[in-house]
């Protein structure tokens, strides 16, 4: 916006702390789910958090948020506390949903517009255009950003929504993270074009493609396109392109996988990517801090009470 | 409404009762909008929501494209973003193109967030049997929102009714599934002049005392329920008939207390027999008023069987006032 922002060096420091606090909450929550197990799927977002911290960095406070299944680097990057996040992961009652998001996460913070989660994919295509909707009838100026898998592109509710948006010019930005598998399904055998963002021009709106592990770059793509979207001229698709490190869900051993099962290895590693231009000694301290940050949240989480029956009838009606 | 508040009313169309519900609530709260297919320009397949786009305008009164999921699954992004949208599918039948965002997001966003959001969302469903529309367009599909928990069911049978129940619905935090009976579009009846003719959700009404049998229906079943009664009078047989309004919440306390009194009751609707809410009525009142009954709960349904598209043949499929008279003789006879 207008007011004097920060400056490049101060929003990269800012992008590589939420990054490498959500690389080091990733590497907790696996440690957690190989020893103690886990009563849901968590589907690693590991590789990941660049392009999801990046992307939201883009956004103003109150714009609104549908993120997608994989990590927590969405949501944290919105300004919502670990504690409650890693609260649903376990299924405790601090958690965002007072226990009812547990497993594979709903979280939602409605105070800080992040929007929650469905469980059926696809489904924020359409709710993240109804909300942009809103937007518009009521001239919030507020822009509704979406994430989505490549897998989830597949879904009859992305030509529904897209083509609505398109013609309202609804302030709508959809961000498909492009990791090459939903989940045994290679990308490159469900789609007949080289890019998900081959599918915008039918809609009338740009399609960016950009590479996903370059946190600072996917930023830019969406700071442009939410200030296009704010400015009245409509939705923007953008294609991070990224890479599934992980199984689908942890603890999936990817007998389907034909290319190099990746384990650790982190190829073009946002969090290093991220790093270079950042003094040694600084680093190491907002590591140590983010370190830190995550194993007391952990802890904190894992110490509270979990959601008991009392819940289930909790919240069915307003 | 009170007796005397009636004597005062104005007789209008259930069509023309809808619209005027839709145009208050659209004045009294700007938050309230419309979208669906034909809703603005055509003023609706039916014609409900004529005149809305010239007094609203086109912001308030959207054209959409033929996209159920989007219809629903937007009004539901839009509630949750601080407005009210008021849907329109044009037929009951199409909410299976809707499903995931009708029985997913609407019915479960609030309680799978830890009850962070409302979704203030109203669908207008289009629901029964008329003039021969066929197996996908003329389904009473109730029942099937009434086994979803968080979907509150609206199933006016009168003008009045229409318009209050309408207007609860709009004023309503939670999202509901409001049943418009086509075959009643045409019907006329009393309406309260009021702009504040609210008809809460969960009361029943008792559409005509009775003391010997008690007859629960809905929709388009209550007028036949009441010509039938009207039929039994003579023969010694007084019909209590209750119209339940909303089946979600559902006044159960209502029906039972009229059991108590007439120990007789059969649920008659016009959605299939199998798992229709007239086996949830049945159900409930022998669990609560088993000793009060002197005969058997019995159900008088449309059938298991998709609907014809012959406007006769469709109409063998539901209730006649005859099926319900000879049914009720019978179960007055036990
Ligand atoms: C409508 C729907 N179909 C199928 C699933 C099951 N499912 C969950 S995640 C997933 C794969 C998703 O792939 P993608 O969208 O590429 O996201 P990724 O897991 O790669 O992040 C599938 C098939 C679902 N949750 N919803
Ligand atoms: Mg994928």
């Amino acid at each position: 916006m207008n007011s004097p922002g920060p400056t490049a060096e101060q929003v990269q420091l800012e992008v590589y702390r939420k990054v490498v606090t959500i690389r080091f909450a990733e590497l907790r929550i696996r440690e957690h789910v190989e020893k103690e197990g886990f009563g849901g799927f968590w589907h690693p977002g590991i590789g990941q958090e660049g392009l999801q911290v990046g992307a939201v960095s883009a956004m103003q406070p109150d714009d609104y948020l549908y993120y997608a299944h994989r990590g927590l680097g969405y949501a944290f990057a919105k300004g919502m506390e670990l504690e409650p996040l890693f609260g649903d992961l376990l299924g405790r009652r601090t958690g965002s949903t007072g226990g009812k998001g547990g497993g594979t996460v709903h979280f939602a913070d409605a105070s800080r517009h992040v929007m929650g989660q469905g469980g059926t994919l696809g489904s924020s295509f359409v709710m993240g255009a109804g909300t942009a909707a809103a937007s518009q009838l009521l001239g919030d100026g507020r822009v509704t950003v979406v994430f989505f898998g490549d897998g989830a592109s597949g879904r009859g509710t992305w030509h529904e929504a897209a083509l609505q948006a398109s013609v309202w010019k609804l302030p709508v930005v959809w961000i498909c993270e492009n990791n090459g598998w939903a989940l045994s399904a290679r990308f490159t055998e469900q789609s007949p074009t080289e890019h998900v963002a081959d599918r915008a021009p039918a809609y009338g709106i740009p399609g960016v493609v950009v590479d996903g592990q370059d946190a600072m770059a996917v930023r830019e793509v969406t700071l442009e396109a939410i200030e296009r979207a704010r400015r009245g001229e409509g939705p923007t698709l953008i294609e991070a392109k990224t890479l599934r490190i992980r199984g689908h869900y942890e603890g999936d051993r990817q007998p389907y996988r034909d290319d190099p099962v990746l384990g650790d290895e982190i190829p073009n590693d946002p969090v290093h990517r991220l790093g270079e231009g950042i003094a040694d000694d600084v680093r190491r301290g907002i590591d140590a801090e983010a370190r830190a940050l995550v194993d007391r949240a952990f802890d904190a989480a894992l110490a509270a009470p979990r959601a008991d029956d009392s819940v289930i009838f909790e919240d069915v009606w307003a | 409404m009170s007796a005397a508040a009636a004597t005062t009313d104005r007789v209008i169309g259930y069509s023309r009762a809808i619209n005027e519900a839709l145009a208050e609530e659209m004045r009294r709260d700007e938050r309230v909008w419309m979208m669906g297919q034909d809703i603005g320009r055509l003023g609706g397949v039916f014609g409900l929501t004529r005149g809305l786009l010239d007094e609203f305008g086109p912001m308030r009164v959207r054209d959409t494209a033929i996209n159920e999921t989007f219809i629903v699954g937007g009004a539901a992004g839009a509630a949750l973003a601080g407005t009210i949208p008021v849907v329109e599918l044009q037929f009951a039948d199409f909410l299976f193109t809707a499903a995931d965002e009708i029985f997913h997001k609407l019915a479960k966003w609030r309680y799978m967030h830890g009850g962070q959001f409302t979704m203030p969302v109203v669908v207008r469903l289009p629901t029964g049997v008329v003039g021969g529309a066929g197996a996908e367009h003329s389904q009473s599909l109730e029942t099937i929102a009434m086994h979803v928990a968080g979907l509150k069911v609206a199933v006016p049978a009168t003008p009045s009714d229409a318009k209050g129940l309408l207007k609860a619905a709009i004023r309503d935090p939670d999202p509901v599934l409001f049943f418009e009976h086509k075959g009643l579009y045409r019907v006329k009846g009393p309406v309260p002049e009021s702009d504040e003719h609210v008809v809460p959700f969960g009361s029943a009404r008792i559409a005509r005392p009775g003391s010997d049998l008690t007859v629960v229906a809905t929709g388009l079943m209550v007028d036949r329920a009441l010509a039938a009664a009207e039929q039994l009078a003579p023969q010694g047989i007084d019909v209590e008939v209750i119209d339940p309004r909303t089946l979600v919440p559902l006044d159960i306390d209502t029906i039972v207390s009229s059991v108590e009194r007439t120990h007789r009751l059969m649920v008659v609707h016009e959605a299939s027999r199998t798992a229709g809410f007239g086996a949830e009525i049945a159900a409930q009142v022998h669990e609560r008023a088993f000793f009060a009954l002197d005969a058997p709960v019995w159900r008088v349904c449309g059938t298991d069987t998709p609907l014809p598209q012959d406007p006769d043949l469709e109409q063998a499929c539901i209730p006649s006032t005859d099926e319900i008279v000879t049914a009720a003789l019978a179960l007055a006879a036990i």
